[in-house]
């Protein structure tokens, strides 16, 4: 149906298109693209708009159950998570729309920059583990100074990493990821890394690596790697500050699975994030690229079994619930990996990069002592997706 | 095949209008080339008369197919006209029209009881002498495609009847009112390439045309009405093997090496003609839809101007016109361009959608990669092609592109990569 070559007549004489074009006395209004001549329904701007509405749920969901928690600042959490958002959302927009006047040939992309905005704001780390910890060191895990680091990888990740990145043809590294952490960077060892979490001497942080218990209750000291009370650090971290529960099986799944306090602001309910993001992958089906979230979550699952069996764990379920689970991993999954700029774009690729990032992911976190080593975990597989693009593994039609 | 697109057909008033005969034309601009292969020359010089059915352009080449006057009269000038099987212009006849409709000595034809005893070689010259070529849009000449080699047996026969592209339903008119006409089509390519299973296959969309076809096709000895869910894509002669027989053609090859030849119902329908009554190829089925009230398929002259049809049926506000179909077809870059052999679609768009979409950058979601039946990479070749590395698109295979435009149809960035990946195609 479709020979290989049109063996093309030649033209009679010199007469040019164009000439052509202008003898016919109907041809002055006719559009000429090239085919296909209809479009299917999806643009770039729908994705985005679809983006926004799901990560705006789960801020919605995060707003409306961090309201009860006040800050040794003063502050309402969940009303400075509502003005971070604000704060984010129109800068982004702000500057995109600022960009686009200054400089000609960049797209004006209102609702991409509100996208960023909202994962500026989903990925910030506001009243980390023992907000007192915030309080001493200066870390700006609380209102106001939460605000003014917000605007600053807002605009930092927007201009350089969205802007500036894309003059070069494509983006590297997820923009929002990277903003944070360079911004974030002497922040980030302070306040991630698990021995300063006992620096106040409240709080009995347990390492990873090493077998995990849920048999202490809060409060009670100790630390360092083997430490079988993860359950009670899980409890006085992610728990309401106020609520005095003792560390069971039942209460830890409730909160690493309805409300978690602290950590990330995206994943404050991974059953949120869960429904805001399957609903994404379903309205833009195909187009999403769902592959990536769901083989990391189940490569995530697989790897900290197979790490609960080697060190002998109390039980197999603590150590799922906090690498499936925890506000970086829940919303970095569903949001920030499945950016589509960053990622591979063949099914196969997409599922390398998912179960690669499940492994970087377990490994920073475990042995690494540093928790939220997801977002580590993401710069370093962006960095690696125009290699996997390269891998090819299904050959064409009839080859 | 899960990952297929699918595209709304857009057929439902049109699939039900009957074919009308749209009155031959003042001036008949033929093209001298509507085939692919040789380059065809003019047999007549400006002055001569000349009758329907006389050849009046032709060249002695081994894959090539004439073209014939398809009214009688005068030829007033030989000049270039915009060619939409080429988009650009070519040479073309113009006949003026004497209103006499004088015939021309008819082709040689056979008596239907006399198929079977007919020689090959006397088939297959019939159906060069009269023109004939793939009718579904790739123009390649039909009496080339039948003459397989003997070392090669043919096992099945497909009748393309799939007819994807959306808007388009002259094939679908030409099943429901030429069933009869393509019964006899079907045993003369049957005959012509040793008895394989025949397969007629079609959309179970298509409700008028699949029962006349199975009550057609019942008493024919080895053939099968197959009416399944095909998409869009595979209409494709490739995909279609794929989609009916469980096998994918190795890319590069000749059909009858596979052993199936895949074979369009317009052209079936114009083999019987000029088989068994001697018509040359000289009109066609083509669907006039798109943005218009009254969608229609006409039996039109090849060779009538395009304005001229679009005048008859008073569309006056176009924005562009879209002949041989919205998917592969070709936007016209002037409307005096003529209907040839390949126009299946004569398709309106209104101003608003006409308008070009603006491409913006990629977002790299990889749509185009999950959407192309053939398993390409349109958006590594579209960057290939627009850093002029032809080398690399080759390394992707762009070759192999069929040119069903899905990657363009799915872009949420408005890229144009079936334009790009047709290019890089065309330059291998």
């Amino acid at each position: 149906m479709f020979p290989k070559k049109f063996n093309k007549p030649p033209l009679k004489d010199n007469t040019s298109f164009e000439k052509v074009k202008l003898m016919s006395e109907n041809s002055n209004e006719l559009v000429v693209n090239p085919a296909p001549h209809i479009h299917g329904p999806m643009t770039k701007n729908r994705m985005m708009q679809y983006t926004f509405f799901a990560i705006l749920s789960t801020l919605i969901v995060s707003m409306v159950l961090w309201s009860q928690v006040t800050t040794p600042s003063g502050w309402n959490l969940g009303l400075t998570l509502a003005i971070c958002t604000v704060i984010s959302v129109g800068l982004a927009v702000a500057f995109d729309f600022l960009i686009g006047k200054v400089a000609s040939d960049s797209e004006v992309n209102t609702w991409s920059a509100a996208v960023f905005g909202l994962i500026v704001t989903g990925c910030y780390t506001l009243g980390f583990p023992s907000m007192a910890i915030g309080a001493e060191m200066g870390v700006p895990v609380e209102a106001p100074l939460a605000f003014y680091y917000v605007a600053i990888i807002t605009v930092l990740g927007l201009v350089v990493f969205k802007k500036v990145m894309g003059l070069a043809g494509r983006k590297f590294v997820n923009p929002a990821a990277a903003a944070k952490f360079l911004v974030l960077l002497p922040g980030t060892a302070v306040t991630l890394l698990t021995s300063w979490h006992s620096i106040t001497g409240m709080l009995s942080v347990p390492s990873l690596n090493g077998p995990i218990g849920l048999t202490t209750i809060v409060g009670s000291n100790g630390g360092g790697a083997g430490y079988p009370a993860f359950g009670g650090y899980l409890q006085s971290c992610y728990q309401l500050p106020t609520s005095m529960d003792i560390g069971t099986p039942e209460s830890i799944t409730q909160i690493m699975l309805l409300t978690k306090y602290h950590g990330w602001t995206g994943g404050a309910c991974s059953i949120a994030v869960i429904i805001a993001g399957t609903a994404l992958f379903i309205l833009g089906r195909k187009y999403f690229k769902w592959r990536i979230t769901a083989s990391f979550l189940v490569s995530t699952a697989v790897l900290s079994l197979i790490l609960s069996v080697a060190f002998g764990d109390a039980d197999l379920i603590a150590r799922l619930l906090f690498e499936l689970f925890i506000g970086s991993s829940i919303f970095m999954a569903f949001f920030m990996a499945t950016d589509p700029a960053t990622t591979p774009y063949s099914g196969v690729g997409q599922i390398i990069f998912g179960v690669g990032l499940a492994v970087l992911t377990v490994i920073i976190q475990t042995f690494m002592g540093f928790f939220g080593g997801s977002l580590l975990a993401l710069l370093i597989m962006n960095l690696l997706t125009p290699a996997i693009d390269k891998i090819r593994i299904n050959k064409p039609f009839g080859r | 095949m899960a990952n297929l697109v699918h595209i709304p057909e857009q057929k439902e008033v049109a699939r039900k209008t009957p074919i009308e005969i749209f009155p031959d034309p003042k001036i008949a601009v033929v093209l001298t080339n509507q085939q692919s292969g040789a380059t065809n020359v003019p047999l007549v010089k400006v002055g001569d008369v000349v009758s329907i059915g006389q050849k009046i352009a032709d060249v002695q080449a081994k894959v090539s197919a004439p073209v014939h006057s398809p009214i009688s009269g005068t030829v007033i000038k030989i000049d270039n006209v915009y060619n939409s099987c080429f988009e650009y212009p070519t040479e073309a006849i113009y006949i003026e029209n004497d209103g006499k409709k004088t015939k021309a000595k008819p082709l040689n034809t056979i008596k239907e009881s006399e198929l079977a005893s007919t020689k090959n070689e006397e088939l297959l010259k019939i159906i060069r002498e009269a023109g004939i070529v793939g009718m579904g849009g790739a123009g390649f000449p039909t009496s080339v495609k039948l003459a397989v080699p003997a070392d090669k047996p043919i096992k099945h026969l497909l009748v393309n009847g799939a007819e994807g592209e959306p808007y388009d339903t002259a094939d679908e008119r030409v099943m429901i009112e030429r069933t009869a006409n393509l019964v006899r089509g079907v045993r003369v390519v049957r005959k012509l390439l040793g008895n394989p299973k025949v397969i007629v296959v079609t959309k179970e969309s298509k409700v008028e045309a699949v029962p006349k076809l199975q009550e057609a096709f019942k008493n024919e000895p080895d053939t099968e009405v197959r009416a399944t869910h095909l998409t869009y894509q595979q209409g494709d002669a490739g995909m279609m093997q794929k989609a009916i027989l469980g096998y994918e053609p190795i890319a590069g090859k000749r059909s009858y090496e596979m052993g199936t030849i895949v074979q369009n119902v317009a052209t079936i329908n114009a083999i019987a003609n000029a088989v068994f009554d001697g018509e040359p190829l000289i009109s066609r089925v083509a669907a006039l839809n798109g943005d218009i009230p009254t969608p229609k398929n006409l039996m039109v002259k090849i060779g009538t101007p395009i304005s001229e049809i679009l005048k008859a049926n008073s569309i006056t506000d176009c924005g562009s016109v879209v002949v041989g179909g919205m998917m592969m077809g070709v936007q016209l870059a002037t409307l005096d361009a003529p209907v040839t052999k390949r126009t299946s679609s004569i398709l309106c768009l209104n101003k608003a959608h006409a308008k070009a979409r603006k491409p913006t950058a990629c977002i790299h979601c990889g749509r185009c990669v999950s959407a192309c039946p053939i398993r390409l990479q349109p958006v590594a070749i579209y960057n290939a092609v627009i850093k002029g590395d032809f080398k690399k698109a080759e390394k992707l295979w762009a070759q192999d592109c069929i040119m069903c435009g899905t990657c363009s149809y799915v872009c949420p960035a408005n890229l144009p990569l079936a334009s790009n990946v047709k290019m890089a195609r065309n330059s291998q």
